[in-house]
């Protein structure tokens, strides 16, 4: 009898992702059930973000940035505004730091929080996604009194944050807050525990240390490899450094240990927010600057920790009101490059999984 | 003890299925949104003194406005559009104001069924918001 071999499959995956992860393709190669190799397909989402920067005023690109990762726009902001603030040399005032970090903190949970939603989802477990999607709202709210909008939320300022926050935030911050532990113990029980999501994602889409750091990789992606870092405690930006939290690593380097690492953040998180609200001072919350901010001629590069890894802006100044040149360094951009690498030898089902934990979002991939 | 984990997560889910329902049945029911959210933009003709820092100020030249001169050599405004398709309602242009004659609305429902309809007049706005023409 002789062996017969099959011909090699390629799929078609996309580009319409059915999720929150934006417009992704993938052609996918099969031999049988298992995946031979990966071609990611990116630009769907391409603006040309970096180029609209040039011909836009200091402050006219904030609101651009909010269109890159849009799932945690306050990072963004924070990003670019320190940027240039750190170009210009703007002193911002306290309380304006601490509503900064109380903003991104919130936009972080809420960014895991579609992370586990759609990680669910993906795995085609419409309960938790539900549930995920329900507790984001009340962090969308928290945005929406204050700024005006829920997801492109625009709130920060160069020197400083749009609008002080309004009476009735601090009560629904606390409340939001203090309902947090049950949430995080319902997602945990409804998807976490759950063994067929422990089968999907247990010792799948291994990304060893070495590989991890080798791709630049940032983020909870590295940190889940056993990886510490961080960019809040290994450069801290803006007032980070006043705040007692931990930075949690897991070791697992799979799947699962990718998607949990979220859990452990947003527990984090809410213990920097509710440090920030017990420290948080009176008084302005815009430095002045100058009505036509023109930069010293001059570079600048900044990052920040964003809910995905290091997001970076660098900016080169001419000394006129608007930037010669913007570079954006996306998280997603660089750790999605990992997707053709960890999927080999991995069924179909997997490598959804496998994209899903490394949380891309298309918006900042693209740019 | 496999299968536990699925009976725990049923049991949140029976939990919550029984709880009350935290949807908004919309559009019969419409939901109360804060003075500062941008879903739209209102102009009051009567503040605006036709300065042009909020088309200077705007990121993506959505709004133009012409003005004349009165017998007193005070600028009068004219015109006013916004094409609103471009617009990235981030409120920079209503910050800029310095009269608040431009200012953020909370009517959401801005869907139009052709493209013409994005082009908006906001003197016109005005008036039949107000109620002073149709």
């Amino acid at each position: 009898m002789t062996l017969e071999r099959t011909e090699e499959l390629a799929l078609n995956l996309g580009p319409q992702h059915p999720s929150m992860h934006g417009v992704f393709r993938m052609i996918a190669h099969f031999d049988g059930e298992i995946i031979t190799k990966i071609e990611p397909k990116i630009g769907y989402l391409h603006r040309g973000l970096e180029k609209l920067a040039e011909s836009r005023t200091y402050a006219q690109f904030i609101p651009y940035t909010d269109r890159l990762d849009y799932l945690a726009s306050p990072h963004n902001n924070m990003g670019y505004v320190q940027a240039v603030e750190k170009l210009a040399g703007i002193q911002v005032p306290e309380r304006a730091e601490y509503l900064r970090v109380i903003f991104a903190e919130l936009a972080r949970i809420a960014s895991h929080l579609v992370f586990i939603g759609s990680l669910a989802l993906d795995m085609a477990g419409w309960t938790a996604w539900g549930y995920c999607f329900r507790d984001r709202e009340r962090i969308l709210d928290l945005f929406e009194m204050t700024a005006g909008s829920r997801l492109t939320v625009n709130a920060m300022r160069i020197g400083g944050f749009s609008q002080d926050v309004p009476d009735e935030f601090w009560p629904a911050l606390k409340s939001f807050l203090d309902d947090l532990p049950e949430m995080l113990e319902e997602y945990q029980g409804i998807f976490y525990g759950n063994e067929i999501a422990m089968g999907r994602m247990k010792s799948v889409g291994i990304l060893p240390k070495e590989l991890a750091e080798n791709f630049s990789t940032t983020g909870p992606v590295l940190r889940a490899s056993g990886v510490k870092h961080d960019l809040r405690k290994d450069a801290p930006y803006g007032i980070y450094d006043r705040f007692d939290f931990e930075v949690p690593v897991l070791n697992g380097c799979d799947s699962y240990d990718r998607g949990l690492i979220r859990l452990l953040e947003i527990k984090e998180s809410a213990k920097i927010i509710r440090q920030a609200m017990r420290d948080i001072p009176e008084g302005p919350i815009m430095a002045k600057v100058p009505k036509v901010l023109k930069p010293p001629v001059g570079e600048v590069y900044h990052a920040v920790e964003n809910p995905k890894g290091e997001l970076g802006f660098y900016l080169v100044s001419d000394g006129s009101t608007k930037p010669a040149r913007c570079r954006i360094r996306s998280a997603t951009f660089i750790n999605l490059q990992l997707l053709p690498a960890i999927s080999i030898g991995w069924k179909i089902q997997d490598v959804i999984a496998i994209f899903a934990t490394l949380d891309a979002v298309l918006g900042e991939v693209d740019k | 003890m496999f299968g536990k984990g699925l009976f725990k997560g049923m049991h949140i889910s029976l939990k919550r299925m029984l709880g009350p329902n935290v949807t908004e049945y919309y559009p019969e029911q419409k939901p109360t949104l804060s003075p500062r959210v941008r879903s739209s933009m209102g102009l009051d003709p009567d503040k605006c003194i036709s300065c042009g820092i909020c088309a200077n100020t705007c990121p993506n030249k959505v709004i133009a406005l012409t003005s004349e001169k009165d017998e007193n050599n005070k600028k009068v405004l004219k015109t006013y559009h916004m094409d609103v398709g471009r617009c990235l309602f981030c409120g920079l242009c209503t910050e800029a104001c310095p009269t608040n004659a431009l200012t953020v609305t909370q009517q959401y429902e801005n869907a139009v069924y052709d493209a013409e309809g994005l082009k908006w007049d906001m003197i016109k706005r005005h008036r039949q918001q107000t109620g002073k023409e149709g």
